[in-house]
């Protein structure tokens, strides 16, 4: 038995119509033009002083146990002083980029937003970052510090915290191994000797913990321009060249010799570094105070030694990638106040101390550099002098596609590291795959 | 109620079972003393697959435990101890003095409720109008509502948010809700299309004949017969809800984000995660799911199966 329905209340016609207006009405939503993007005014009028007002300010860290107290702060001395209320927006790190880009791509946020340095190209491509320049006039912002906080020339952000990525030694299984940390190896040979040394010294040690998973393989890139490759020129990728090959073909020598482990990203190295079974990895300032926390020995912070990165040749310029965090102000309302809130988190001499207390990232201005809370902490001042002062920014943070870029060449390294394919051949097609997505 | 309402029992067909009969059952349990009257051997590999098997599903909840009493700067102690060697409750404390969280458990409760109703109410309807009638365009209706299940969910969401943002539905929890059922609906409505089917059409008629109304068949005989599929529905709509992430952390907002956006956006850092604090909270806030499993588990069954079977 079935039961039937009048034949005159939907045809599949009819339905098929109806659902193909409400996908239509959706997709047309979903393209609706953004508000048109206005590019300095607040920065300029919150440079003039103009009248306060409310505003959102959007963080990763706000909830955060370690750094949340010192934004905390932050907004608070900024609403003690000019009279407004500062909504608090934040996101986990690794879903912040995307979620900022839908919230202000919708007009759901304007404000003064925290960003990675190296989002602020593909922030800026969506015509709503106000061009910040006006506001760092007299402010004692370092030269190195604003450059990266710009993008094609622009200041879309007041740079924060800006460091580098860069070598990090625990300083007592170096001198286990005879390797003095104050005289680390300078070249790539010398340095790949360190690590048989440090190697010898058994018990599961783990001589250099660099990022062997796909999702941080990008580190390769900084070892790509030591060995000589520019990645980048102008928009041409050169990935491929002699140089990205033989600093491949050098990390799965690596590799193979056991020298640096396999699966290993970031988190994993913090943990191995803190546990003490690896010597040597990859960090910004950032991991300080995470590799003390997970460590069960509660010295390991005076044992932390940053350590410049070989060259190929002595003379040569050890290479770091620039790292850190701006605050980028949001073009809508509330954006001149956020502004004027930007440079203050930024370059007030009391506010950026309290806060280099708590959180221990390196400031941006030059007397907060000089200052002697600053000047006090020995291994942020060896971090600044050894890996922060010749750091450049990532050349492919300027194409709006970077971090499928980086996600291509990591796959061909990968590929590289498990022996599925030889090192020429994956930059080759790296390379290409690249170029495809510069366009 | 009333003589002329009173729906008499329903008429066997001397050919077919009883509605009962028919109904879906939750699997049988082996008789007691079964793998006793086995030979040695054959129990003994019974019992080390059951073993082994119970332990593969174990495990990560063990680990998930031991973490969550290990203090944080030996949750990467090596060699690992499967026994933590100085376990706190400290990560239980913090959570408990964690008033975001309770907030975050009761965004939980209240989306993840609503969507298991909801999902149930239309899905009911929805799979009763597939079962029971024929018209039109229902073929092509039912695979176009499976179909919505085959797109990227990262890409709906992109389109939900403009439509949602348009509306001035962000924030809130009902564009949780209305999300959240858009993904469960579709299978609750195949799940209980497969239910309905099993309830003989004949009961219906008989109804029908005894002066019954279309509403009062569905509501009297169907959906009391059909309630192992409506729960199971329900379990499959509530831990959809209970479970999304991206959703959630997207279209939520701070006042209005559950558990999964939540714990994430509390425990882990930039630079470091609060393994201890968050294994603790990912098992204290599994329980009312797990509970609602063992207390439900036989209906689910019953219900994710009904209709899998032509007999």
């Amino acid at each position: 038995m079935s039961l039937t329905l009048p034949q005159s209340a939907l045809s599949r016609r009819r339905v098929l119509q109806l659902l193909g207006i409400g996908a239509g009405t959706a997709a047309l939503a979903a393209c609706a033009p953004s508000a048109p993007s206005s590019t300095g005014a607040a920065a300029s009028a919150a440079a003039a002083g103009g009248a306060k007002t409310d505003f959102a300010f959007s963080s990763w860290s706000f909830t955060e146990e370690a750094a949340a107290p010192a934004l905390e702060a932050i907004v608070k001395a900024y609403q003690d002083q000019a009279g407004v209320t500062v909504d608090d927006v934040s996101f986990p790190y690794n879903e912040y980029i995307n979620q900022l880009t839908l919230q202000v791509k919708g007009g759901q946020f304007t404000g003064a937003a925290h960003v990675d340095v190296a989002w602020l190209g593909s922030l800026a491509a969506m015509g709503k970052l106000q061009d910040l320049s006006a506001l760092t006039e007299g402010r004692g912002y370092t030269d190195a510090a604003l450059t990266a906080a710009q993008f094609d020339g622009v200041q879309y952000g007041l740079p924060w915290t800006i460091g580098a990525i860069g070598l990090v030694a625990n300083s007592e299984i170096l001198q286990k191994a005879d390797i003095d940390p104050d005289a680390f190896p300078t070249t790539v040979d010398a340095f790949e000797k360190a690590l048989k040394d440090l190697k010898g010294l058994g018990g599961g040690l783990i001589p250099y913990a660099a990022s062997t998973k796909a999702a941080q393989l990008k580190d390769i890139l900084i070892w790509m321009e030591t060995f000589g490759s520019p990645l980048v020129d102008g928009d041409t990728v050169t990935i491929g060249d002699d140089a990205s090959v033989e600093a491949v073909t050098w990390y799965k020598s690596l590799y193979d010799q056991k020298l640096i482990a396999a699966d290993v990203d970031r988190f994993d190295a913090r943990s191995l570094f803190a546990q003490g079974r690896a010597a040597i990895y990859d960090d910004a300032p950032v991991g300080r105070n995470a590799v003390q926390e997970e460590s069960p020995d509660k010295d390991l912070g005076s044992k932390l030694v940053p350590l410049s990165r070989p060259v190929l040749k002595d003379g040569e310029t050890p290479r770091a990638l620039v790292w850190g965090g701006a605050i980028a102000v949001v073009d809508g309302e509330g954006a001149e106040t956020a502004a004027d809130f930007a440079q203050f988190a930024t370059s007030d001499l009391d506010t950026v101390l309290a806060d280099y207390e708590v959180r221990g990232l390196p400031p941006v201005t030059t007397e907060a550099q000089q200052s002697d809370v600053v000047a006090a902490d020995t291994f942020g001042s060896l971090f600044n002098d050894r890996i922060t002062a010749t750091s450049t920014s990532n050349p492919f943070w300027k194409f709006t596609a970077y971090s499928q870029i980086e996600t291509v060449v990591a796959e061909q390294v990968q590929a590289v590291l498990v022996g599925k394919t030889d090192a020429k051949a994956a930059m080759q097609k790296a390379g290409e795959a690249a170029q495809k997505l510069v366009g | 109620m009333s003589a002329t309402t009173q729906l008499p029992a329903a008429p066997t067909p001397p050919s077919a079972s009883s509605p009962a009969d028919d109904a879906p059952r939750p699997p049988q349990r082996l008789r007691r003393g079964a793998l006793r009257s086995e030979r040695p051997g054959v129990r003994f590999a019974a019992w080390a697959t059951v073993v082994v098997c119970g332990g593969f599903g174990l495990l990560p909840v063990y680990w998930l435990l031991a973490t969550s009493l290990t203090p944080r700067d030996q949750v990467f102690s090596y060699p690992p101890k499967f026994f933590p060697s100085a376990p706190t409750l400290d990560a239980f404390a913090a959570l408990a003095s964690n008033d975001q969280l309770f907030g975050y458990l009761r965004n939980s409760v209240i989306v993840s409720v609503i969507t298991a109703v909801l999902s149930v109410l239309v899905s009911a309807y929805m799979g009763y109008s597939f079962s029971k009638f024929r018209y039109r365009g229902r073929r092509s209706l039912m695979y176009l509502v499976l179909a919505s299940q085959m797109f990227p969910q990262a890409l709906l969401l992109v389109t939900l948010y403009s439509v949602f943002s348009a509306y001035g539905l962000l924030n809130t929890y009902t564009a949780l809700v209305l999300s959240f059922t858009t993904f469960t609906l579709p299978l609750c409505v195949w799940m209980l299309k497969g239910f309905f089917d099993t309830i003989p059409d004949e009961l219906i008629e008989a109804a029908r004949v005894d002066g019954a109304s279309r509403l009062r068949i569905i509501h009297s005989i169907v959906l009391p017969l059909a309630a192992p599929g409506l729960i199971a529905a329900g379990l499959f709509a509530f831990v959809r809800g209970w479970n999304d992430f991206v959703f959630a952390l997207t279209l939520a907002g701070p006042e209005k984000q559950t558990l999964p956006p939540g714990l994430v956006n509390t425990f882990i850092g930039e630079a470091s995660t609060a393994w201890p604090e968050l294994m603790a909270a990912s098992l204290v806030v599994s329980l009312p799911v797990a509970i609602a499993f063992i207390a439900l588990q036989k209906y689910l069954v019953g219900g994710l199966t009904a209709g899998a079977v032509k007999g």
